[in-house]
């Protein structure tokens, strides 16, 4: 699955698209462009990864999802937050930076 | 895929997956548009980019799917688990409804191989019984004529082909004592007809089928194991079969097993032989095979007219004559139908008793779980997802169950092949596919019967009051649907006894009939004969007379007789007659059965000479014997002495002299009354009469002598189916036995399931309500009165069932009225009788538990506070 090469981004992946998705309604293609132009190009997300992220996501019910325009005037299926994913997202990113903290920590001691 | 995994697949969501991942791509490509690339190419580098546009899809269909997997799995673990925590629910769940879906699933294996299955033949639903019916006599075997069964294969539009058959029994004598062998000699085009070929070698030749023609048999498999070690060389091998050399040129299929199962040889009739153009024979069971597409009205319509013509053509013999056409299924399995589907309709009902006590069950089994219940809500499941679990843990109860069942069901079919020699089709009832479907849809249904009402019941209250209230302070817990549930069990029990009931008393009404013969101490048998000897009918007379007197003279024998059918035995030959001296009456119509015996008939059986004297045997003219109801209902004032009588229309039969006048015997059947009878005087009406010979002691004490002395007789005759005429007539009920018995044992299953079931829900009320007695005993109630308490309330529940399951029986027993002799279906003492004994066994179901509850000790229960 190409789900698993991304294994870098497996944890953080669901993290990354709620932060975005909380910027207001988006599609899919929206979200890859906005992790890929928000991260000056360093992380670039596989459709094979995001849109199976995007289903589990919703299907968890921390995102919703409704058809509507595109700015091209396409039918394009918007993103956006729900309560219970903005309490997951806080919970998330605090857990993260509790993560990077630590790490940051012993990179520094070990130095 | 797996196949299985599509199960969980929600195809709705497929279009909506396309359009979204198709908005990405053509977005893409815009954005190639936009750095320059020419339309084409933009979109081919957008594809190229997205990369495995199914992949994607194929993953997205999983993350929608295993979540449904994931809780299936989850709930069926946990039923797993729910099963070891609590074993003897399970065990009393999955035995009562193993019971009640093997019965089912056993009625059904019969339904579907006798009545809703083809025969097994090629389109056998095309094949079609013909018989010609004289519209003045009735008479249920109305064979054909050799050269009529030609005419109709030839004249008529809407058949592939018609052929006939009938058969007889006769000595094989190429091995070291002569063998008995059954023969079905048959036209041209059998097995066309039926569909079927020879397993090994061939079917008849052409030449074989003509008169003169080289002798030619087909043997059954049976009969090839038995004699030849299934030796592919028997081939080319000869029988001495009557007295002649046949050759045997093919060996049917096992399955083969027309026209009768015990059928060892087929060879061919030749139409054409001199002693067969009589149009007034009758030989032969006519079969016929529809064109593809032809109903059976258009067939019935055609043959109509090809007889009409004939009727034309050949106004002596053919214009009385009718065709009529029936589906030869119907024609062999019509008469179980009714019993089968009664049958049905008792194990189903046993089926919703046993839904209705697990139902009870499970309800009980609920109020302990409240607690477990509560807190899963709390946890944030759905009401759906504990419905969910508690239906997957009854489902997973009943799949156990109905395997099990379903092994049952296997037991019974061999139960039915061994009890049911007397039922059509019986060999092929057995475990398929068809069943074990039948059966897994069985035990769905009893989940959702079982486990959907004590489900939602079980979720109804929600979080709010359940987590809060613990059982053990609950007062009170009256629960009108756990008595509904019982009420229910009863009544349907009420109503399966009372059919069984009746079936009971209408057996035992059978048993006191008095039959007007003496059927004790008779032996029967038939020595081989056939019908190539009708062609000396002179001989043949002498020769069975002959029998008859030899017999007579073995020490221990009083009396010897040969007649066409055996009394008590049903069977139907009415017809008309006319009075030769008188002319006819045309508005008084004489219409009788008639019988073919031997003088010694009378003697034999005890049935009394009322006037004149017996018949006797001459070669100068038939002498009849008529009974006490045929002088009484047409000559009630003149004497029938000496006149004589005859059946128009029959060149065979000439008119025969009235002798003399017996007592009504019942004939037709134990269960049908004495009708006008005509006793003709022949003691070889055909080749292999019934030998009936009364003895001194038990008649199966004399079976080796007769053999001996019949071997002395007629050393090349082989005598076969020697039994007491007692257990003639237990056959002629063995369907009739087969389904009592079966509803009996359906209709105590059923008692005791409700029983069961009104036991269980007292013991749990006595239960739930123990702290409440125990108060009312500190406050001085007796225990008496506790007992009381309890024994009225099973007792409440069980006369309202009683009373509902009258109104029941009295709508469903009418169903058996066909079934029934000598009692009414609304019979008042069988309907006491069961409800007498429902309250009885009711009263010693609640005692039990009404006892326990009068033993509570008050202070002990106090203290568990």
């Amino acid at each position: 699955m190409p789900a698993e090469k991304s294994d870098l981004l497996q944890g953080t992946l669901d993290m990354l698209i709620l932060k975005v998705v909380a910027l207001g309604p988006i599609h899919g293609y929206g979200v890859s462009q906005r992790i890929r132009q928000i991260s000056k190009e360093v992380l670039q997300v596989q459709q094979g990864s995001l849109y199976p992220a995007l289903h589990r996501l919703e299907k968890r019910g921390w995102i919703e999802a409704e058809w509507g325009e595109s700015e091209h005037g396409r039918q394009a299926r918007f993103y956006k937050l729900s309560a219970r994913g903005r309490k997951q997202l806080t919970a998330e990113e605090m857990n993260w930076r509790r993560l990077a903290e630590a790490v940051g920590l012993i990179l520094e001691t070990a130095r | 895929m797996p196949w299985w995994r599509s199960l969980f697949l929600n195809r709705s969501r497929e279009p909506e997956l396309d359009r979204e991942l198709r908005f990405h791509i053509e977005e893409m490509t815009e954005a190639h548009i936009a750095a320059g690339l020419a339309p084409e190419e933009a979109r081919r580098q957008a594809v190229i980019e997205f990369g495995g546009h199914q992949q994607i899809k194929e993953d997205l269909r999983d993350v929608h799917r295993i979540a449904i997997l994931d809780r299936t799995l989850a709930n069926l673990r946990a039923g797993l688990r729910f099963m070891r925590k609590s074993p003897a629910f399970a065990i009393t769940v999955i035995l009562t409804l193993a019971l009640g879906i093997g019965a089912n699933s056993a009625v059904f294996s019969a339904i579907d191989a006798i009545l809703l299955r083809p025969l097994p033949f090629p389109q056998g639903d095309r094949l079609m019984r013909l018989a010609q019916s004289n519209r003045r006599v009735k008479d249920p075997e109305s064979a054909v004529a050799p050269v009529r069964l030609e005419d109709w294969n030839r004249m008529n539009s809407t058949f592939q082909a018609i052929a006939g058959y009938y058969t007889e029994d006769e000595s094989e004598s190429s091995g070291a004592l002569p063998e008995k062998l059954t023969r079905a000699l048959v036209t041209p085009r059998f097995l066309q007809v039926l569909g079927v070929s020879p397993a090994l070698g061939r079917d008849f030749a052409p030449d074989e089928e003509r008169f003169g023609g080289p002798s030619a048999v087909l043997i059954s498999d049976r009969f090839w194991r038995r004699r030849f070690g299934a030796d592919p060389n028997a081939i080319g091998r000869r029988l001495r079969y009557a007295g002649s050399p046949i050759t045997i040129v093919g060996v049917m299929p096992a399955s083969f097993l027309f026209p009768e199962r015990d059928v060892d040889l087929w060879s061919a009739v030749p139409m054409d032989a001199p002693y067969g153009q009589s149009r007034e024979s009758t030989w032969f069971r006519v079969i016929g095979r529809l064109k593809p597409g032809i109903t059976l009205g258009q067939a019935r319509a055609d043959l109509a007219i090809v007889q009409a013509h004939l009727g034309r053509e050949y106004p002596k013999t053919d214009a009385d004559l009718d065709v009529s056409v029936q589906p030869l299924k119907e024609t062999t399995v019509g008469g179980v139908r009714r019993s089968l589907w009664m049958l049905y309709g008792s194990v189903s009902l046993l089926l919703l008793i046993a839904c209705t006590n697990i139902a009870a069950l499970l309800l009980s089994r609920a109020t302990h779980r409240q607690h477990e219940i509560a807190i899963r809500f709390s946890l944030g499941a759905s009401r759906l997802e504990v419905v969910a679990q508690l239906l997957t843990e009854a489902l997973l109860l009943a799949v156990a169950g109905s395997t099990l069942g379903l092994m049952l069901a296997k037991g019974a079919a061999i139960l039915f092949r061994a009890a049911g020699q007397y039922v059509p089709r019986v060999e092929e009832i057995g475990l398929d596919w068809r069943l074990a479907l039948y059966t897994l849809a069985c035990a769905v249904t009893a989940t959702l019967l079982c486990a959907l009402v004590p489900a939602i019941r079980a979720t109804r209250g929600g979080l709010a009051g359940s987590l809060a209230q613990a059982s053990r302070t609950q007062v009170s817990a009256r629960n009108p649907l756990q008595l509904l549930l019982v009420g229910v069990q009863v009544a349907l029990a009420v109503t399966l006894l009372a059919g069984a009931g009746l079936l009971v008393r209408s057996f035992q009404a059978l048993g006191r009939v008095s039959p007007g013969f003496e059927a004790s101490h008779v032996l029967t048998f038939h020595v081989t004969g056939n019908y190539g000897e009708t062609t000396d009918m002179k001989g043949l007379t002498q020769r069975i007379q002959r029998t008859l007197n030899s017999l007579r003279l073995v020490p221990g024998v009083e009396a010897t007789a040969t007649a066409a059918t055996l009394p008590g035995v049903p069977t139907q030959w009415s017809a008309e007659f006319k009075v030769v001296e008188t002319a006819a009456d045309p508005a008084r119509k004489i219409m009788a059965e008639s019988r073919f015996v031997s003088p010694g008939y009378f003697e034999t059986l005890h049935i009394p000479l009322l006037a004149g004297e017996i018949c006797r045997e001459t070669t100068l003219n038939f002498n009849i014997v008529v009974n006490r109801s045929f002088a009484e209902t047409y000559f009630p004032r003149s004497s029938i002495m000496g006149r004589h009588l005859q059946t128009p229309n029959n060149g065979f039969l000439p008119p025969g002299e009235v002798r003399g006048i017996v007592g009504d015997a019942r004939e037709m059947g134990m269960n049908v009354a004495p009708v006008p009878t005509v006793y003709w005087c022949a003691s070889a009406p055909m080749p292999d009469p019934f030998f009936l010979v009364r003895t001194h002691n038990d008649p199966m004490s004399m079976a080796q002598t007769i053999r001996r002395k019949m071997h002395e007789i007629d050393p090349a005759r082989s005598v076969f189916e020697i039994m007491p005429l007692e257990e003639h007539l237990d056959d002629a009920f063995a369907e009739n036995r087969l389904r009592t018995v079966l509803l009996v044992f359906f209709a105590l299953t059923a008692v005791s399931l409700a029983l069961m079931g009104l036991y269980g829900m007292l013991s749990y009320f006595v239960s739930v309500r123990r702290r409440e007695t125990g108060l009312r005993l500190a406050l001085g109630a007796l225990p008496g009165q506790i007992l009381r308490h309890f024994l009225l309330q099973g007792l409440g529940v069980t006369l309202l069932g009683c009373l509902a399951g009258l109104g029941l029986a009295a709508a469903l027993t009418r169903l058996l009225a066909g079934m029934l002799y000598g009692v009414s279906p609304s019979d008042g003492t069988t309907l006491l009788g069961v409800i007498l004994m429902v309250v009885a066994l009711a009263a010693i179901a609640s005692l039990a538990p009404a006892f326990r509850a009068a033993r509570v000790e008050p202070m002990r229960v106090l203290r568990e506070e």
